[in-house]
């Protein structure tokens, strides 16, 4: 329906009937100023669809409509325009991020339905669409800041002999700074594992409301605090601001609101479960990120949950496998104690298939919940391979966190050219400072630098601690002494220069140039090349009944095995990080719930 | 050159900072008793014959409305641009029409954007470009143009937007996944 306005207008225009027009009689083919605002012209294949043009527009002109899949950092959405409410502002081309939204130097257009007026640029082809001339956005002048704001760091020489912290966190003008850079347009929500709600809680930091914001993290994510810290972070490769700069530092974003809650007041903010309890039994095998989420989800639907881990202390691979420096133990404790709050039981020290079997598991409860993460270390099997003086890296940590004594030797050789390869290398360069007071750690990895896996921020770290790291080698032999009083120990590892990893159908293969033979010196050499399970524990039968799928356990999208009272998640089914993990517990979580409901509704 | 002539005038008014944009581009904070003298001196003294422009801003915050006269000395290619400041809620500022003609429309302009009175200056109650407006002001920072233009102008039939995020959740994650 018109408004009062529509219908008014035509009757005040009525009062210019008797003068002179000032308007041009045919404006057609008059061409307008190179730099004159007319028709929009969008480079479809540059814009994301991240709607920033709609909310800007303050005539409410722009409609985002579905134009092509929804894919990671682009909604697949694009700006349909409606010339009838236009002003030519160009707000929305100021504001774009891609840079695709741009104005032609035409305006003239005749056309008796006022519908033409309405179409996608880009979309719908137009005369004007190649046009060179037109308003674009200058160049410099960006809306939302373009740099993220930079982090605190231990410097290298403070951190070496010590497993402190590396990273300082924001402080609350940092933060409030880098939350203004975020648009809210919500494009990275879809690449998050758990769909955190990014924008959601960086709005709560924006207007300073801690309580809300960790509130926030919580519908989704019981393991913040850790995942703040050691998050890999994908939603920041799909940031609408990546396009125009740096892309917004929500892992830090969330560290920060975790920051600035004390742990009471987070436990008054989480609150335990507020339903009546079920009578329902849950036990859940390992108490890693996945086992845990999926605990206080059930927890605090009122189910009875146990938790059992062969460790002394809860947490998995973020305590037994992530180094001290990167995520301190008292961290993880503080997200560990809020879901024990819940009423959780986690019981330590016992490992299933060992003291408990998973057949009594199974007996004494409604459903089983398997996450018992990757814990064997998985060896390259090259000659020299067996015998001391030959360790893996998951081996190595995990007692490193448990105070036992490791060996650390002047020399050490890694393999592997993955994070948990830096890990190693960072954390015995670090033992190796304190014993030696030098550093003497050699990372050889089979890919190249321009291939390397493990993340550039920890390639640049371990090399300002005097890490050395060799690309593109591959390992033939551990090289021991033949006589002499060392005989039979590690003398270093040979390796032959990789020219290429996988064969043309893409599978691993890697071929070697056999000419460049080097021999790395070290007395003890590290495998840090990979994970798996430990399904031992199932025991022959429950092995023989289950599906499996290429040396996994398969699963269903919401991760139940072929047993009806089964369930997996985490890195023992899918990985690779701790968000995967706990994203895999929600899910278990719901599907064991909705199992847990229909089996009471039964009994009623 | 600004930065002699700012100290040269330093000793008679009452002048904020002097804020170089670029060589030959700078600002100051005038008191508002003492901006007639002074532009007349620019003008008739130091050569900045022409005004530029008068024009406003809104800090909301602060309470109070910014007036920015640009003053231009061709001869020596210099622009000197005098801020003003007037309170919010009882925004007065004064007429120098009488020095320069075209000042009456910048401030029937501002009279009509801003809600900035100018008495005496001529015309300026008269409507400028907004023809009916009974609302605010609608360069004042409180004024929501885009609530305006939704109350005013009714939408063409048909439209529908969607969220991105939305939308992403509903293709990509449907249901039970989150
Ligand atoms: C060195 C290293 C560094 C990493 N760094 C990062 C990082 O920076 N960021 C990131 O996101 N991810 C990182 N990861 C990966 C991340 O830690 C894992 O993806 C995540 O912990 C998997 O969670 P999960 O619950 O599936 O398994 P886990 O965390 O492995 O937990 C499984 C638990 O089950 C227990 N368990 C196993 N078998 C039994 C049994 N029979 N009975 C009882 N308990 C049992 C184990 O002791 C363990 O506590 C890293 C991994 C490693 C090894
Ligand atoms: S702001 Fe730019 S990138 Fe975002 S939807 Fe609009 S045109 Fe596309
Ligand atoms: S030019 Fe201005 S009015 Fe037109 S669509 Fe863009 S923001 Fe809206
Ligand atoms: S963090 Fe980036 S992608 Fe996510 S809502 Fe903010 S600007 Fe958009």
């Amino acid at each position: 329906m018109g408004s009062l306005r529509d219908v008014l207008s035509p009757f005040t225009a009525w009062k210019h009937v008797i003068e002179t027009p000032v308007t041009i009689r045919n404006p057609i083919g008059r061409e307008a100023a190179d730099g004159y605002r007319g028709f929009h012209q969008n480079d479809i294949e540059k814009c994301i669809g991240c709607g920033s043009c709609e909310v800007i527009c303050q005539n409410a002109a722009i409609d985002m409509v579905p134009v092509s899949d929804p894919v990671d950092g682009d909604s697949g959405l694009r700006p349909k325009i409606d010339y009838g409410r236009c002003c030519w502002c160009a707000l929305c081309v100021d504001v774009c991020m891609t840079g695709s939204l741009t104005m032609s130097n035409e305006y003239t257009w005749v056309d008796t339905d006022p519908d033409a007026f309405r179409f996608i640029p880009g979309v719908d082809p137009k005369p004007w669409d190649d046009l060179e001339k037109g308003y674009r956005r200058e160049g410099g002048r960006v809306l939302t800041g373009a740099e993220r704001v930079e982090m605190g760091e231990l410097a290298p020489e403070a951190r070496i002999d010590n497993f402190d912290e590396i990273v300082a966190g924001y402080t609350r003008e940092q933060a409030m700074i880098e939350a203004d850079r975020c648009v809210e347009c919500g494009l990275c929500v879809a690449t998050c594992p758990a769909h955190m709600d990014i924008p959601d809680y960086i709005a709560a930091i924006r207007e300073g409301d801690y309580d809300l914001g960790l509130q926030i993290l919580y519908e989704t994510n019981p393991f913040s605090e850790v995942c703040g810290r050691v998050c890999t972070h994908k939603c920041e490769t799909a940031c609408a601001a990546r396009h125009e700069g740096d892309p917004i530092a929500i892992r830090w974003l969330k560290r920060h609101i975790v920051d600035n809650v004390s742990e009471d007041r987070r436990l008054e903010i989480v609150g335990t479960p507020q339903t009546l309890p079920t009578r329902r039994k849950v036990a859940i095998v390992g108490a890693g990120p996945a086992g845990l989420t999926a605990a206080y989800d059930l927890a605090r639907q009122g189910h009875a949950v146990t938790v059992y881990e062969a460790q002394d202390k809860p947490g998995g691979m973020m305590r037994f496998g992530i180094p001290e420096y990167r995520l301190p133990y008292a961290a993880l404790d503080r997200d560990i104690a809020v879901i024990a709050a819940q009423g959780v039981k986690i019981e330590t020290g016992v490992r299933i298939g060992h003291e408990i079997t998973m057949d009594r598991l199974r007996a004494e409860n409604d459903a089983v919940v398997l996450s018992i993460g990757l814990h064997i270390g998985r060896s390259t099997r090259i000659p020299g391979t067996e015998g001391g003086g030959v360790e893996t890296a998951i081996d190595l940590l995990r007692r490193i966190t448990a105070g036992e004594e490791v060996p650390v030797p002047k020399q050490v050789l890694v393999i592997g050219g993955g994070n948990v390869a830096m890990d190693i290398a960072r954390s015995m360069a670090r033992l190796q400072k304190v014993k030696h007071g030098a550093v003497g750690v050699t990372v050889t990895a089979l890919e190249d630098f321009a291939h390397f896996l493990a993340d550039r921020e920890e390639i640049e770290e371990s090399l300002e601690e005097g890490v050395e790291i060799i690309d593109a080698r591959g390992p033939q032999e551990v090289v021991r002494f033949k006589s002499g009083n060392r005989k039979g120990e590690v003398k270093g590892l040979r390796s032959w220069a990789v020219t290429s990893i996988f064969d043309d159908k893409g599978r691993f293969a890697p071929q070697y140039d056999q000419g460049d033979e080097r021999l790395h010196p070290a007395e003890m050499v590290v495998e840090a090349i990979g994970q798996a399970a430990d399904v031992s524990i199932l025991g022959e039968d429950l092995t023989e009944a289950l599906d499996w799928n290429r040396g996994r356990l398969a699963v269903d999208v919401a991760g139940r095995t072929s047993e009806p009272w089964l369930w997996a998640a985490g890195d023992a089914v899918h990985g690779p990080d701790v968000i995967t993990a706990v994203a895999d517990g929600h899910r278990v979580a719901a599907s064991v719930g909705a199992m847990l409901m229909a089996m009471g509704e039964v009994a009623r | 050159m600004m930065r002699d002539l700012h100290d040269h005038l330093k000793t008679r008014y009452r002048l904020g900072d002097l804020a170089e944009r670029r060589g030959n581009l700078a600002f100051v904070d005038v008191e508002r008793a003492d901006l007639r003298a002074l532009l007349v001196e620019l003008r008739d003294v130091h050569g900045f014959t022409h005004l530029s422009l008068l024009t406003a801003v809104d800090w909301i915050e602060e309470g109070r409305f910014q007036l920015t006269y640009l003053m231009n000395n061709r001869a020596a290619n210099r622009t000197l641009g005098l801020r003003v400041f007037l309170d919010r809620a009882d925004p007065v500022g004064d007429t120098i029409h009488d020095l320069w003609p075209t000042a009456a429309t910048y401030q029937r302009e501002l009279r009509e954007m801003f809600g900035i009175a100018f008495p005496g200056s001529p015309r300026v109650d008269e409507e400028f470009i907004l023809e009916g407006w009974t609302d605010m002001p609608p360069y004042r920072r409180d004024f929501d143009t885009l609530a305006y233009s939704q109350q005013t102008f009714s939408d063409r039939e048909g439209r529908e937007t969607h969220d991105p995020r939305s939308h992403m959740a509903k293709k990509l994650y449907p249901e039970g996944q989150r």
